[in-house]
């Protein structure tokens, strides 16, 4: 499919192309398009008698008799077969900095070709994209992208990765995990393009064991240390989300980590604390930990921003601890956006908001003094 | 708050021998039904002596169990009788529910007219979700503009089955389907959910009146559909509490599993908790010591 051709065609099916997300409000809920949803076979479940279903996909493992939904909204029980609702059916797409995401230890200041499905499953109070993330595939409108064109199109775009973000790509697996594939397929005269991932984390372990194998990097979304914020604000699990960061640390796939900071609810300095030390231990001083700011959206409206100060505080807390590569998110202009190397304390990447201003660095090396600044820099 | 009063009708005749239901005999039921809840004698004005006649009726039907466990159109068309024969005008009675696909798939036959009962998804075009988000306790949902916007009063007609994580579905859970995310909301067997959604404005203002199609009842394994533990009950179960209403719909699946010497939804940790949780926030009755059970066999 050629770009004009794309183009078109995305524009009729309402799909977003790097214009963000909020347009995509007044597209949603008012049209029958179930029969135009996907009938795959979704991977990873176990058949049980009278037709009915264990999703093993996340640690809800969700028991579903005929006809019924998991708690993601896009995986489906018919008679006893699970089928994912979504694949090949995004409902987003931007070519993004991937500051945006934000990755800034991954090919700073290229885009990622970004593409989102309906469906999550948690249900975050605070979440940025609950128009597409909260919603059932069938209300929100979507276009058919299958795995083998999006390679080409992140091409296309110039965009040397392809990102599976905005709501949660575990719960479209089969269509990141295809399309991952697809972009590391060597085509004649084409580089491979790679892949990174945004998600909460909740997911099983043998699912992520494979996704490790065909992705380059992975963000995961830390919402708070105790698992009682988990239960009332996430409808998820810590533990399971700890698990899922040990196992990316372990393994070559590029781990960054965002704490979002929200005013009375998570901003526990001894919170802050405990997690900073965790991530060290379990996952290393080397991974990037953003601390980025709320912003009162969804079901809480009633909280301010993050103040300033409480996202500067984290960050001096984790760097106490001795975090390496420590960042202020969500606020475009703030020293705590850049990079500094640990070793004489300079900039090695100045950024402000997703925008990369110069990079000071040589063959992975701090220009000034050669420390080795982990990350994929090439 | 006074006793709560929950009628049962029942009737041999109310299914054929392929188990559709037969019209007349369901609309005698459900007249004889209305007309023990209002105490009117023939039951034929007794739907006005709920609904107002300038009303407005969604009557909200639960059509997920396809062709097998959905109220069927005889169910719902027999209803809509009964409202119009009280002196409700046929063109302000809406048969809805989530889909337009679901509908076909349990036998409708869509309708938008407005010379008779119309009969659409909320996915209908031009219909859809309300695009401002309700928050109510622990409910942020979007819900369907059939229930906000075009009708003025709401009657639940949902089937009575057996579920795994709620215990049991009746009227009450019937509104998930009044909303864009019923997914977020089954944690912990539904429970504050179930009640907290059926609080919320948008429904609580417009419910008047609960009906369980007792029919057929799925009293284990559902809420799909098992012939093996499906009850040919042949019954509605009427009330104006909606939560006396799902408590004796409750009290008749324990029924079905004790003869049958199925454990206890209790005993399978899994009783519907919703109840309690409902009467506590003053939605209704859930302790059947409280609840009037009038029962009747017709011929």
């Amino acid at each position: 499919m050629k770009r004009r051709e794309f183009m078109r065609n995305a524009a009729g099916a309402g799909l977003v192309i790097g214009t963000g997300l909020p347009s995509l409000c007044a597209e949603l809920y008012a049209f029958e398009n179930e029969g135009n949803l996907s009938h795959v076979e979704a991977r990873y479940y176990e058949k049980l008698p009278d037709r009915e279903i264990e999703c093993q996909l996340c640690p809800r493992k969700c028991r579903l008799g005929d006809k019924e939904r998991g708690y993601c909204g896009v995986r489906e029980n018919q008679g006893g077969t699970y089928y994912t609702l979504v694949y090949g059916k995004a409902c987003t797409l931007n070519d993004d900095p991937i500051e945006k995401k934000p990755f800034f230890h991954f090919l700073p200041g290229t885009k990622a070709l970004s593409l989102a499905t309906a469906g999550c499953n948690v249900n975050c109070k605070f979440c940025q994209n609950w128009d597409i993330s909260q919603v059932r595939p069938e209300q929100v409108r979507h276009f058919d992208l299958p795995p083998d064109k999006i390679p080409g199109l992140a091409r296309e775009y110039e965009c040397p990765s392809i990102a599976y973000t905005y709501s949660e790509p575990t719960i479209f697996f089969e269509y990141m995990y295809d399309t991952a594939v697809m972009g590391r397929r060597i085509l004649e005269g084409e580089s491979p393009v790679r892949s990174v991932v945004v998600t909460a984390g909740e997911i099983n372990p043998e699912p992520l064991k494979d996704l490790i194998g065909v992705v380059d990097a992975i963000k995961i979304d830390l919402k708070a240390f105790n698992q009682d914020f988990y239960t009332r604000y996430v409808r998820g699990d810590l533990k399971s989300v700890l698990e899922t960061i040990r196992m990316v640390a372990k393994s070559k796939v590029w781990l960054e980590i965002v704490y979002l900071v929200i005013p009375t609810l998570n901003d526990s300095m001894s919170d802050i604390r405990e997690m900073a030390k965790w991530v060290k231990g379990e996952a290393g001083d080397h991974v990037p930990l953003h601390f980025s700011r709320f912003q009162p959206m969804y079901l809480i409206k009633n909280l301010p921003p993050t103040p300033l100060e409480t996202l500067h505080a984290a960050r001096d807390t984790a760097l106490a601890e001795g975090l390496h590569f420590v960042y202020v998110g969500n606020v475009p202009g703030d020293p705590g956006e850049s990079t500094y190397c640990p070793g004489c304390r300079q900039a090695v990447i100045r950024r402000t908001g997703f925008e990369v201003e110069a990079v000071e660095l040589k063959g992975g090396k701090c220009r000034f003094c050669g420390t080795p600044i982990p990350g994929v820099w090439s | 708050m006074s006793r709560s009063r929950v009628v049962i009708v029942k009737s041999g005749r109310s299914l054929g021998s392929t188990d559709r239901p037969d019209p007349e005999a369901v609309f005698r039921l459900l007249r004889r039904g209305f007309g023990l809840l209002t105490g009117e004698k023939t039951g034929t004005r007794a739907p006005a002596l709920i609904f107002r006649l300038d009303d407005r009726v969604g009557i909200k039907i639960n059509t997920i169990g396809g062709p097998t466990i959905s109220t069927r159109p005889e169910v719902s068309l027999a209803l809509a009788r009964c409202l119009s024969e009280s002196g409700l005008a046929e063109k302000n009675i809406i048969v809805w529910d989530r889909t337009n696909r679901e509908l076909r798939d349990a036998g409708y036959r869509l309708s938008m007219s407005s010379n008779g009962v119309r009969v659409f998804g909320t996915d209908t075009d031009g219909v859809g979700y309300g695009s401002d988000l309700v928050t109510h306790l622990d409910i942020g949902s979007l819900f369907s503009t059939i229930q906000t916007n075009s009708v003025t009063a709401s009657l639940s007609l949902a089937i009575l089955k057996d579920h795994g994580m709620a215990g049991v579905t009746a009227g009450m859970k019937n509104y998930f389907g009044a909303i864009h995310n019923p997914n977020k909301y089954h944690d912990f067997h539904c429970d504050p959910f179930v009640a907290q959604l059926f609080d919320a404005p948008p429904i609580k203002s417009k419910h008047r009146l609960s009906i369980l199609d007792a029919l057929v009842v799925q009293y284990h394994r559902g809420p799909a559909f098992h012939t093996q533990w499906a009850e040919r009950y042949q019954g509605f179960v009427f009330s104006l509490d909606p939560v006396a209403a799902d408590r004796v719909g409750w009290a008749l699946i324990e029924r079905f599993r004790a003869a049958k010497g199925l454990p206890s939804l209790k005993e399978e940790g899994r009783e519907p908790s919703y109840l309690a949780t409902a009467e506590k926030m003053g939605l209704g009755r859930a302790d059947l010591g409280t609840i009037d059970i009038v029962e009747e066999t017709l011929p």
